[in-house]
């Protein structure tokens, strides 16, 4: 993995999570029921990512794959923060990581390849939900929201696979049926 | 000789017998726990001899606000022994488990749910306790999250408890409903169990408390050390609870 994770791509992933980070998510108790679904099953995802990137980095030791984990990982954490901040303006009490009890398979980190296996099969479904979040949510703010965690989790997406799979399209656009599913038996 | 001892020896065994029962501890009474529905089946197992009221927190809450003459109080969720506490009817509460949302069909599954979103697109009976009941306001919190509210306007009857709920699902006379994962082991043999995702679980917490003016405080304090020991956590993870999270101690 190391040699495939450029300081260009390094770059990426840390700048993924200012960007969104900057969006301002204006506090809404008229979220419809679909943002706040979105925001709920993304809240989940984005524990899931630093919960990866915290397991993958015991194993990544003092490499360049490691300081691109620690990013991606910072990356994960902003984009919970944000979607806490959107569920708690709605008038909700946002999960917190320890809600959750992550299962990851028994070779999920065994090998370089298999870490990244593993992240892209929880980023892949993770960025096909947030592709259709940003294409049906109705209030502008988190539109711009959505689109923004969708670019950050594209770009830790690229990082993770190097130039091939920067250059790859992107996952078809899931529901959050289908998202949900794909992502259940980590979520435990 | 041996013919007129015979009388003595009998006395003396008679006023033995008669002593030793004089000197045995009476019997305890046992306790009166008031719990959640969902806590009938593993309370119990757990231990038989006590006297038990098992309902929806709430109406239980009611009831020792207005002087039920309760030992314990184990409630599904917090609110119902934090509200006690603050009013000075039971002693500092603590959480002792911790549970799941499930939807139950029945066996026959006439309405063809195979997923929780089936109940946005499929006509359906759903049954569901009332808000005030835990588990009732824990369904609100799932549909909410998943974004499916709408289909509160499916809900056909509003059940008193969990029991209540999962009992109407078994006899057929819902397609759906909301319980526990605790709640449809008991009815498995009639149930099929639809799995909600971990991102829409609501926080399930279980608290327990002494109730300050039981007579039986001592009892009651050992009785809730028993269910936080490890032979009381043991039976509750046996019968599907949950650990206590690390969040809640």
């Amino acid at each position: 993995m190391t040699a495939q994770l450029s300081r260009r791509s390094l770059l990426g992933v840390a700048a993924g999570g200012i960007a969104f980070a900057a969006v301002g998510v204006r506090p809404a108790r008229g979220a419809t029921d679909d943002e706040l679904a979105y925001a709920n099953f993304g809240l989940a995802a984005a524990y899931l990512g630093a919960d990866y990137y915290a397991r993958a980095l015991k194993g990544a030791k003092q490499t360049g794959a490691g300081r691109t984990l620690r990013s991606g990982r910072s990356a994960s954490l902003a984009q919970a923060s944000a979607l806490s901040d959107l569920i708690t303006g709605a008038g909700d009490t946002p999960a917190a990581t320890e809600d959750f009890e992550f299962t990851w398979p028994r070779s999920a980190f065994a090998s370089a390849v298999g870490t990244r296996k593993t992240g892209f099969g929880v980023l892949r479904p993770t960025l096909a939900a947030y592709q259709s979040a940003a294409a049906s949510v109705t209030m502008a703010s988190y539109r711009v929201l959505f689109a923004s965690l969708a670019a950050s989790v594209a770009q830790q997406i690229g990082a993770l696979g190097g130039p091939s799979e920067a250059a790859a399209p992107f996952p078809p656009a899931l529901d959050l049926e289908a998202a949900s599913a794909a992502l259940e038996s980590y979520l435990g | 000789m041996r013919h007129r001892l015979a009388p003595l020896v009998l006395a003396l065994v008679v006023i033995a017998f008669a002593a030793s029962a004089a000197s045995a501890p009476a019997a305890a009474p046992p306790l009166t726990i008031y719990a959640a529905a969902s806590l009938t089946e593993v309370f119990k197992a757990l231990d038989p001899a006590e006297s038990y009221n098992f309902g929806g927190s709430n109406a239980l809450e009611t009831q020792i606000r207005n002087g039920a003459p309760a030992d314990v109080f184990a409630s599904a969720a917090p609110l119902n022994t934090q509200r006690l506490f603050k009013a000075g009817i039971v002693d500092k509460p603590v959480t002792f488990t911790a549970n799941r949302l499930a939807l139950i069909v029945p066996k026959s599954n006439p309405a063809g749910i195979r997923s929780i979103y089936d109940l946005r697109s499929k006509p359906v009976k759903l049954v569901v306790a009332a808000p005030a009941v835990p588990v009732g306001g824990y369904t609100l919190t799932v549909l909410r999250k998943m974004g499916l509210s709408g289909v509160l306007g499916k809900v056909v009857s509003r059940e008193s408890d969990v029991k209540a709920v999962a009992g109407k699902v078994a006899l057929g006379q819902a397609d759906a409903g909301f319980v526990y994962v605790t709640d449809a082991r008991p009815v498995s043999d009639h149930v099929t169990v639809v799995r909600i995702p971990a991102w829409a679980q609501p926080r399930v917490r279980y608290e327990i408390a002494v109730v300050s003016q039981s007579p039986n405080k001592a009892a009651a304090q050992a009785w809730i050390r028993m269910v936080l020991s490890a032979k009381g956590q043991a039976a509750l993870r046996n019968a599907g609870f949950l650990p206590v999270p690390k969040s809640s101690t």
